[in-house]
Formats: structure tokens, C-alpha cells, sequence
């Protein structure tokens, strides 16, 4: 079998043994990363590990970890079979799918009207950007104002075309205001779309619009067939991070409502932070932390094939 | 049919999608900077004039009285935002720093060396965009408190250490790759040492690089809220997101102050962020649009 292989250093040896060899022939080599392994697995890996652990046990309400009690999966079945699970999964859904769709168009739209050369291009797209940048703690607190129940401008601009009587309360209306938090996340979030996307853009080969033009390919078939079957990774990957930072959406919704009125825009994010930290049950919110790990890896390893791939492809 | 209406055909069809693509530009443009200039436009009104009903579009009587109070030293509120506004700058920046110095020898190694076990490493750095902040809070809470670390602020540099760190090194691993290796063994052969080798000739090179990942290590340490709000809880160790909700809660609803500490905490970053556009956006798309 080793011989069959075409590892040129390795010829005869068993794989372990090579493995070890050549280990202990790089070690400075590992002393470059020890640094960064070090905090990540401070941070990452321990985390993980003290997660999934502490999803097993009854743990005290005054966080003295030595007396908490092994409780099996007793925490998992006081997650999945809580009343208000339902509601806030599919809270969570809607808040994602959407978020990501019109995040997603309107960045797809902003960088295709920007792939083309005019003047002030530049200018746009930092402005465009903006949103992306500042923090989303103040833009919660923007768009709160801008959505206040009696001075906010959205009523009053209601008012002025005639769409309704007055301040329109938003926030506090259990049909409006999960609706409401989307378009503060597709605001602060489009802009990463768009970024991904026209740097997608730029990679499609001229000639190959140039052909198709010469064929009497219009600019839809042009778009569809040409560009973007060339952006079908860059979408994947941006599709995916997306997906990721929405499910991990917390700020919006933490500082704009708290998860109310009602639990109408609670997500899983602050259920698991309201379980930890509002009623300090960790335990159980560890076992919340670890269904919402479990999504988080699915879509963590397509999003490695997607981006790994190419990578191999290019250096190996 | 002919062909004269198949060749004016195709000019006239592109000039309505360009058209269409600039309405449509100032249409996200106005989504975009509307909410900001609404932000701008409370913050220089007075408190009474903010809470009109039907709003006053233009502050009729514009005053810059909430800058000065934030910024004043003297006042007590003034001096509460200043310490925020100090910590903020602090803790991004030591986190920037940090970053730079654990990343670029990381990224090198990844890039140059062939160590067994290297590949897996990488995806495991990069998969750290996959981890949902709010998951990690319980076991790094707990850990913060074993390392009696909570309610210091060394405890959000090293924890936003490791948001920055996975990016850092992909885009730096890129920018070792594509930096001949002639270069280094010129060096050497010069008697430069590989260390030397690579602080002289590759660090120089890879600038852009760094300083494309310490832009967005700053940015994303300057903005975090979660870890900042669980962290921290005495009133003088907290950064600016979370001391914003202080201002929020106990001063009853002065909308002007608020959106002017908004505005105050947003200036750098956009600033930063407009000068040095072209690193960040090449922070955030490297990778994922690797031809």
C-alpha cells in the first residue's frame, strides 16, 4: 500500500512511523504556530469541550460548579420539549432565511450595478459600506429611535402619505416586529453581500462576455449563463457565513426588544443567553448551545469543502 | 429580424439595464444613509425638540450641546463616556497588536512549512468564523472566573483575539504564498538566518497584509457587545457598546445624547475604514474569491 502511494520521501515505511519521523524533524516548525494554537484552544477548544460537558448536568443557580448534579440528558428534553421551543425555532428560521435572501439580493444588485466603471464608483461603495461597519449596537439603537412608538420618523412619514393615523408602534406589536429586526439585520448585513459578490465579479474573464455578445447573447442570458455559473462558489461561501452570522444574530435583537413582546422575536441565541445569564441556568442552556453547535458544524463543513476545494486544487 | 434592428437591439437593451442599475443604486443608497443622517440630524437638536410630534425634519434650532457635555472632562456623564471611550481604544488596540504579532508567524509557518498535521490545523482556525459567540459565553464565563480574569479587560482581548486570528491568517497565508521563496534563500545565502530572513525580506512585503488584518481585527474588537456586556460589569472597565446601554437605561431617553455617543462611537471606525477601504474589503473577500 505504501509503495502504491506516490509520497516520494516515503518509500517502505509505515505511515505512522513517517508520521512521528517527520514531527519530530519539523518541531521548530510548530513553535510559529504554538501561539495561535494556544489561544484558540484556550478559547475554542476548551469552551467546546466544558459546553458539551456541562450539557449533562443540573448545575446550581450561584454557579458553584463543583456541586452540580449528572442529570443525562434531562436538560436536552427540557430544551426540545419547552413550550415556547416551537415558537422561537421558527422565530429563528424566519429571521435567517430572510435576512440571508434580501441580504443577498440587494448585495447581488449593488454589485452588479457596480461592476461597471462611472464616476464617483468608489465614492458609492464606501457609503454603501458604511452600515456594514458601524457597530450594531448603535445602529440598534438608530433604528430603535427611528421605530420609537411616538416620536419615531417611520409613523410620521406614515402619516405624510396618508398610510396611517399617526405613530405607528412597531416594536410593540407581536406582528410587525420580528419584520422589523430583518430589515435592521438586511441593512447592517447586505453590504457584506455586495463586497463578496462584486470581488466574485471581478474574476469573470472579459473575453468570455465578449464571446458571448458576439453570439447574440443578451444581458439576462449573459447574467445567467456567463456570470454566474463563475460566482457559484463566492455565493456558496458568502451564503454560508451569512446563514452563520444571522443564526448568531444577538445584538439586534438583544438591544431592540430583548426578545419580546410576547417571546415574538425571541431566536435561539437569546433564549440560550436568557437561560444563561437571565435565569443562570447554565446547564441547561449548555444543552441549547450544543443543538445550535451541532447546525453550526453541518454548515461549518460545507462551508470548508467550499472554500478548501479550491485551495487544494491551487497548492497541492 | 434584419440585421440593423439585431445590432441597435443590444445598445438600447444595455442602456435600461444601466439605467435600471442607477436608480437602483440610489434607491440602497437612501436605505443605506438615511438611518445615519437621521442619527446626525437628532444629535445636534435639543432634547425638546427631538420629542415633537410631527418631527422636526430640520432641527430648527441646531446645537452641539451634547458633544460638548460627552466630551467635557468635568461634567459627570462626560467623564463616565470618556473612560468608555478610553477602554474601547485600549482593549482594540492591544487586541490589534497581539493579533498581528501571534498571526504573522502562524500564517508564514502555514504557508512555507510542510509539518505533518498542517492542513488540519488550518481548517480548524478557519472553521472559528462557524462558532456562535453567545455558545462559547457559559464555559469561557466560567473559565474568565477560574483565571480571575472577569471584570478585567485582558479577558475581551484574549477572547477577541481569536475572532481576528482565523482571518489574519488565511489572508496573510495568501500573501506568504505568493512572495517568492527565491527571496528568503537569496538572504540566506547572504548568512541571514531563516528568522532574520523573514523579518527582513518576507515581513516588509507581506505589509499590506498586516495591514489589512489589523484594520479588521480593530474594527470587530471595537463593535463586540456580547462577551463586553458578560464580561464586565464594573462601571469603569466597561468599552463603549455596552456603556451606551448605561447611558440608555439611567438617563431616561435622552434620544439626542444617545444618538450623539452613537455617532462619536461610529466616527473612527468609519474613519478608519474610508481611508483604508481598500485593505478591508480585501480582508474580507480574500478567500472566498481565490481564482
Amino acid at each position: 500500500m505504501a509503495i502504491a502511494t506516490s509520497q516520494p520521501q516515503a518509500p517502505g515505511l509505515p505511515r505512522r512511523a513517517n508520521v512521528v519521523r517527520r514531527m519530530v524533524l519539523h518541531w521548530a516548525d510548530y513553535l510559529y504556530i504554538l501561539p495561535a494554537l494556544a489561544v484558540m484552544l484556550l478559547v475554542i477548544g476548551y469552551p467546546v469541550y466544558y459546553t458539551i460537558y456541562l450539557s449533562f448536568f443540573r448545575t446550581p443557580p450561584d454557579l458553584s460548579m463543583d456541586q452540580k448534579i449528572f442529570n443525562g440528558g434531562a436538560n436536552y428534553a427540557v430544551v426540545l420539549k419547552s413550550s415556547s421551543f416551537r415558537d422561537v425555532t421558527i422565530n429563528t428560521l424566519i429571521w435567517t432565511v430572510f435576512s440571508t435572501v434580501f441580504s443577498f439580493v440587494l448585495g447581488l444588485g449593488a454589485a452588479l450595478a457596480l461592476n461597471r466603471e462611472f464616476v464617483g464608483r468608489g465614492i458609492v461603495r464606501g457609503l454603501l459600506l458604511i452600515p456594514y461597519v458601524i457597530s450594531a449596537v448603535a445602529a440598534s439603537y438608530v433604528w430603535r429611535w427611528i421605530y420609537h412608538s411616538d416620536y419615531g420618523v417611520i409613523g410620521a412619514l406614515g402619516a405624510q402619505l396618508n398610510l396611517s393615523h399617526g405613530p405607528v408602534n412597531i416594536l410593540d406589536n407581536t406582528h410587525t416586529v420580528l419584520g422589523a429586526l430583518i430589515v435592521v439585520n438586511v441593512w447592517k448585513e447586505f453590504p457584506f453581500a455586495m463586497i463578496m459578490m462584486l470581488a466574485g465579479l471581478q474574476t469573470v474573464p472579459d473575453q468570455l462576455h465578449r464571446a458571448a455578445m458576439v453570439d447574440g447573447a443578451g444581458t439576462w442570458d449573459r447574467f445567467w449563463h456567463v456570470t454566474m455559473p463563475h460566482l457559484k462558489g463566492v455565493t456558496l461561501v458568502t451564503v454560508l457565513l451569512m446563514i452563520v452570522s444571522n443564526l448568531n444574530g444577538f445584538t439586534i435583537p438583544w438591544i431592540m426588544t430583548g426578545g419580546g413582546p410576547a417571546g415574538a422575536s425571541d431566536l435561539w441565541i437569546t433564549q440560550v443567553y436568557q437561560l444563561a445569564f437571565g435565569r443562570i441556568a447554565f446547564g441547561t442552556a449548555s444543552a441549547y448551545s450544543v443543538i445550535l453547535f451541532i447546525i453550526m458544524m453541518v454548515l461549518g463543513y460545507f462551508y470548508v469543502r467550499a472554500l478548501g476545494g479550491k485551495d487544494d486544487e491551487a497548492s497541492e | 429580424m434584419s440585421n440593423a434592428t439585431a445590432a441597435a437591439a443590444p445598445r438600447r437593451r444595455s442602456d435600461g439595464w444601466r439605467w435600471t442599475g442607477r436608480v437602483y443604486l440610489v434607491v440602497l443608497l437612501a436605505f443605506a444613509i438615511l438611518p445615519m443622517l437621521w442619527m446626525v440630524l437628532t444629535s445636534i437638536k435639543t432634547q425638546f425638540a427631538a420629542l415633537q410630534y410631527p418631527p422636526e425634519w430640520w432641527p430648527s434650532n441646531p446645537t452641539i450641546s451634547q458633544y460638548t457635555t460627552l466630551l467635557d472632562p468635568t461634567s459627570d456623564v462626560g467623564r463616565e463616556f470618556l473612560t468608555y471611550l478610553w477602554n474601547s481604544v485600549w482593549v482594540s488596540t492591544i487586541t490589534t497588536i497581539l493579533g498581528v504579532i501571534v498571526a504573522v508567524p502562524a500564517a508564514y509557518a502555514f504557508s512555507r512549512f510542510r509539518f505533518p498535521g498542517r492542513r488540519w490545523l488550518f481548517y480548524a482556525v478557519l472553521l472559528r468564523n462557524m462558532f456562535p459567540a453567545v455558545v462559547f459565553l457559559i464555559p469561557l464565563f466560567i473559565m474568565m472566573r477560574w483565571l480571575h480574569l472577569v471584570n478585567t479587560q485582558w479577558s475581551l482581548v484574549l477572547t477577541y483575539l481569536t475572532f481576528g486570528l482565523p482571518l489574519s491568517i488565511w489572508l496573510l497565508k495568501g500573501f506568504y504564498d505568493n512572495i517568492p521563496v527565491q527571496l528568503e534563500q537569496a538572504a540566506r545565502i547572504d548568512g541571514a538566518t531563516r528568522f532574520k530572513a523573514f523579518i527582513l525580506v518576507v515581513m516588509p512585503l507581506s505589509s499590506p497584509g498586516i495591514i489589512a488584518t489589523a484594520i479588521y481585527s480593530f474594527i470587530v474588537s471595537w463593535n463586540e457587545y456580547v462577551y463586553a456586556l458578560t464580561f464586565l460589569n464594573d462601571q469603569s472597565k466597561l468599552t463603549l457598546p455596552v456603556g451606551l446601554q448605561r447611558f440608555f437605561t439611567e438617563y431616561t431617553t435622552n434620544w439626542p445624547g444617545l444618538m450623539a455617543a452613537s455617532f462619536i462611537m461610529s466616527v473612527p471606525v468609519v474613519v478608519m475604514f474610508l481611508v483604508l477601504q481598500k485593505y478591508f474589503v480585501k480582508a474580507l473577500t480574500e478567500g472566498a474569491v481565490k481564482s
